[in-house]
């Protein structure tokens, strides 16, 4: 089986992220960078399908040089050749331009399955997976939680609110992968001495036909507003005062209810 | 923002820009890596200890260890998958050779992802660390046979491994162990005894665990010299591979402690039923010397424990204080509206805080350092140079072990007093930090015992030399600091408490040929923690000497020409916040501590004997 799985490196979940003091972007420096939570699903899906039909994992992404480190993680967890798509056109590309770049890329390559992550955990997007395989024309299922792969056709579960879908698609399609579909292994030693090893292709835009231009335009970055203070409701210590306090305050101050 | 254990920044530091360890990849034996890997490593080993081992922490002490009505010791339930996945990820022998299944990952790289593991839950880290060290001993003196029934399946962390040597009437004195060893007509032995304290001694983690045990061939002399070691399976291992019978070694009782309680320490009993078979490992009494292979090994690994208990306390004090709203400041006396503060304003708070990270850093340091001596002695193209490697890592190991251990203790114990009430209380984890890593001044040779071995044995060691040499690196640190503006009177400091401390160390030289040499034995400790003390001082401002130039550097790329733009950039960049906080922990150190060193000096050289000249009867 021949399986892709896209990466984008985001900022760590726990990066303190400031606005630049122009609004152009964020302060990098400092950034720790990681793979986007959500690929990595995508990459665990995509080598439990390759220790279970053989095959071939490649990992694409669409990023600067420090991208490279991203691509090399899914490499050492076992994935066995990278694409890197690192082309100044492309930096603060949108979910359009970033998919239109992946198409280009795959488009040459021999796929069954390609995997994303339902969203990238930076600009919540939630699009990239979308629109490839749009572009690409093949089948799509979204916030994937559990798969199942015949060798022909994928029957997917995504959960929707207080229910669930159970979509069965011809392959090749595309999967945007979410919590819950696995458990992410992690890169091993001797994975990460392999991984240096593997072989990763860079291209440009030009390389792939695509002129990386974006649809949208990011006007300005602003951080949001200061939280202000919570309140600590202590009127009368019993937990009947406290309610009839706390009853108060929505309807009249937050006027929610 | 900070994981809560470890400062990596501060780790890239003394690696890359400190010792350089990158140098290493230039050759063999280290020519598969690269700064690239060596950062990758470091971030799995963070995650690995972020995401699978520090969930385990609070859990494994409140569960603790327990003895089975089957006479099995089972370990705490979450200790399994963590071990699992630890093992998967090749980090059991990651320091180990890729011929025997390691990684041939440098100590200094290693040790930086210990420091994580440790930080996270050092009773889980032992069992695989003691099957490593183990599995080690068998790679250096067993046979082939024994290699391939045991050692590759502990390196895979299949079976387990522990050390034997302390028995009840056997502790800082292993010469006078009890346990025999008897002749078979097969060339084995039958081992017979009592060892007590054995961490990992039993678990549920492995099908079969690796005992190298400490005893007496019948016959042989007493004391250390007619020590052999032997290789003893909990359960005996057939030609083919498959599990035998059970080896008659049986657990007596498991410890209940003050700390690391997820490490099963076990009273373990040779041979009741006359029936637990050893094998010879190496030549007969030779077993001391061959132990002190994983002993040597396993005092570095309790260093890195204090450091990892230390830091994550450390790390913890920090964001607390950043937190903990509490009392109006100082300067606010007289105004009745002013507003309580976190606490990190507080003089007092800001103090501790300061030397908790200073300690911490230092440290980090001599031990970095002591693991970098060990690759470099690989690395070393001439001979003289890897005997002047080896003789730093021989000369600092009692000093990894006890100066860390000791300062250890301390650090967490103020990380307590950051949190106040809270800190005392076991739904914060502070408390826990301390009383694990108690124990790190105990085994592996008291804290006491390392102060006898630095003063009675290193010291001396090489005719001197390793002393010498170890002078000459601080002497070049003071004469770099020098001709640093800012840095010239902290220099000073170090100058002068350096003086004073060569000075002692060659009184105690000339003490040890002459008929008073209780002087030095009696004063091991605090001149082991005086030595200690001027290694910080040394790292801290080598370390601060790099990072003076970095802020310049930055400073002149940024345009930060005035003390005002120079200042609000600590707030915009975090590598000048880095760097300032590096230089100021080695300035602050060197101001409060160092001036205490030459009047230590002056004490011991004055000769008191009070404590031995006072009768047992008056105390
Ligand atoms: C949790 C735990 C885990 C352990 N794990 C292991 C293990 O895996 N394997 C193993 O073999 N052992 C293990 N030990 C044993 C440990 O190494 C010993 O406890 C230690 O060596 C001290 O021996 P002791 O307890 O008999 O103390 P003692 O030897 O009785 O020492 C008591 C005090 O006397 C001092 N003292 C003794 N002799 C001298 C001397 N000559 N000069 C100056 N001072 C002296 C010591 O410094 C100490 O302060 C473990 C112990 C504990 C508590
Ligand atoms: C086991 C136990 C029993 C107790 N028993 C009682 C009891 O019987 N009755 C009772 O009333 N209380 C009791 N206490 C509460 C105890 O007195 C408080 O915990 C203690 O006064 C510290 O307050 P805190 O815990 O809120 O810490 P904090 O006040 O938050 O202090 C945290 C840290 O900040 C420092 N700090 C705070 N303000 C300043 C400042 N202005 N300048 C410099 N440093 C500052 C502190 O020194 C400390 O290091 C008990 C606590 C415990 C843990």
């Amino acid at each position: 089986m021949n399986i892709i799985a896209c990466v984008k490196q985001v900022p760590d979940t726990e990066a303190q992220i400031k606005v630049k003091g122009d609004g152009s972007g964020i302060e990098e420096g400092g950034i720790k960078w990681v793979m986007n939570p959500y690929d990595e699903f995508g990459v665990e899906e995509a080598l439990k399908l390759k220790e279970k039909f053989g095959g071939e994992v490649t990992i694409i992404s669409v990023g600067p040089a420090r991208a490279m480190e991203t691509i090399r993680t899914a490499l050492a967890m076992g994935a066995e050749k990278g694409i890197q798509i690192d082309d100044p056109a492309l930096y603060n590309a949108d979910a359009y331009a970033t998919a239109e770049a992946l198409a280009a890329a795959i488009k040459g390559l021999p796929y069954d399955i390609i995997f994303c992550g339902q969203r990238a955990i930076d600009d919540d997007s939630a699009q990239v997976g979308p629109i490839l395989a749009e572009l690409l024309g093949i089948p799509q299922v979204t916030f994937v939680t559990k798969l199942e792969i015949d060798g022909k056709t994928a029957k997917a579960t995504r959960p929707i609110e207080g229910a669930q879908y159970v979509i069965e698609t011809s392959l090749p399609c595309v999967v945007t992968a979410t919590k819950g579909l696995n458990e992410p292994r992690y890169a091993s030693l001797p994975g990460i001495m392999k991984a240096k090893k593997k072989p990763v292709d860079i291209k440009k835009a030009a390389d792939l036909g695509v002129s990386g231009a974006s649809k949208s335009k990011v006007v300005k970055f602003t951080p949001p507003p200061a939280r202000p203070p919570g309140k600590i409701i202590c009127a009368d210590d019993t937990p009947e005062g406290k309610a009839a306090e706390l009853a108060k305050l929505l309807r009249e101050e937050a006027k929610v209810i | 923002m900070s994981n809560g254990l470890v400062n990596t920044r501060d780790q890239q530091f003394l690696l890359f820009e400190q010792f350089k360890i990158d140098g290493l990849f230039e050759r063999e034996p280290y020519s598969d890596f690269s700064k690239d890997i060596a950062l990758m490593m470091m971030s799995e080993a963070e995650k690995m200890a972020v995401n699978v081992i520090l969930p385990t922490y609070a859990e494994g002490d409140r569960e603790g260890c327990h003895l089975d009505k089957t006479g099995q010791v089972r370990v705490p339930k979450c200790f399994h998958d963590a071990f699992k996945k630890f093992c998967e990820g090749g980090w059991l022998a990651a320091v180990r050779s890729p011929e025997v299944g390691g990684q041939g990952m440098p100590v200094s790289l290693y040790t930086a992802c210990s420091e994580f593991f440790g930080a996270a839950n050092f009773a889980f880290l032992m069992y695989s660390g003691l099957t490593s060290g183990a599995a080690h001993l068998i790679e250096l003196y067993g046979t082939e046979e024994m290699k391939n029934k045991y050692m590759y399946r502990m390196y895979s962390g299949e079976w387990g491994g522990t050390m034997c040597l302390t028995e009840p009437g056997a502790g800082s004195d292993v010469g006078a162990l009890k346990t025999t060893a008897k002749r078979l007509p097969d060339g084995k032995f039958l081992i017979t005894g009592t060892k007590c304290f054995i961490s990992s001694g039993d678990q549920d983690l492995t099908t079969n665990i690796i005992h190298p045990v400490l005893a007496r061939i019948e016959g042989d002399p007493p004391g250390t010299a007619g020590i052999s070691i032997f290789i003893v399976p909990k359960i005996r291992v057939n030609d083919d591979g498959t599990l035998g019978e059970p080896n008659d070694v049986k657990v007596g009782n498991v410890e209940h402690k003050m700390g690391i309680k997820g490490s099963a320490t076990c009273t373990l009993i040779f041979g009741e039923d006359g029936k637990c078979v050893g094998e010879l490992l190496g030549k007969e009494r030779e077993g001391m010397r061959i132990m002190f292979n994983m002993m040597n090994e396993a005092r570095l690994e309790v260093g890195m424990q204090a450091l990892g208990h230390a830091s994550a306390a450390y790390e913890h004090a920090v964001q607390y204080a950043k937190e903990r709203i509490q009392s109006t400041p100082v300067w606010e006396m007289k105004n009745p509206d002013a507003k309580a503060v976190p606490i990190i304003m507080h003089p007092d708070v800001r103090r501790d805080l300061l030397w908790m990270k200073a300690m911490v850093e230092g440290i980090r340091a001599i031990n970095f350092f002591a693991a970098y001596a060990l690759d470099m002695a690989k690395f070393a193209q001439t001979p003289e140079d890897r005997a002047k490697y080896l003789g730093f890592a021989e000369l600092m190991t009692p000093i990894c072990k006890a100066y860390s251990s000791d300062m250890a203790c301390l650090v967490t114990s103020k990380a307590i007093d950051v949190y106040g009430g809270y800190g005392y209380c076991q739904e914060y984890p502070v408390e826990q930090y301390m009383r694990d890593v108690k124990i790190a001044c105990i085994y592996e040779g008291t804290n006491g015992i390392q102060a006898l071995d630095l003063v009675g044995r290193k010291l001396g060691q090489n005719q001197g030399k390793n002393v010498m040499n170890m002078a000459a690196e601080v002497q070049n640190t003071i004469n770099r600091a020098k001709a640093v503006a800012g840095l010239k009177q902290y220099a000073a400091k170090l100058e002068e408490a350096y003086f004073a401390f060569v000075d002692l160390t060659m009184t105690f030289a000339s003490l040890g040929k002459s008929s008073s040499f209780l002087i030095p034995i009696l004063n091991a400790s605090p001149y082991l923690e005086l030595f200690g003390d001027v290694l910080v001082g040394h790292f801290l401002l080598w370390g601060a000497e790099i990072a003076q130039k970095r802020l310049e550097e930055i400073f002149e790329a940024k345009g930060a020409d005035t003390i005002g733009k120079r200042r609000a950039l600590v707030h915009e960049d975090p590598e000048v916040a880095y760097y300032e906080g590096k230089v100021a922990a080695a300035k602050f150190f060197a101001a409060e501590v160092l001036p205490t060193v030459k009047a230590r000096c002056e004490v011991i050289k004055q000769g008191e004997k009070i404590p031995i000249e006072m009768a047992i009867e008056s105390f």
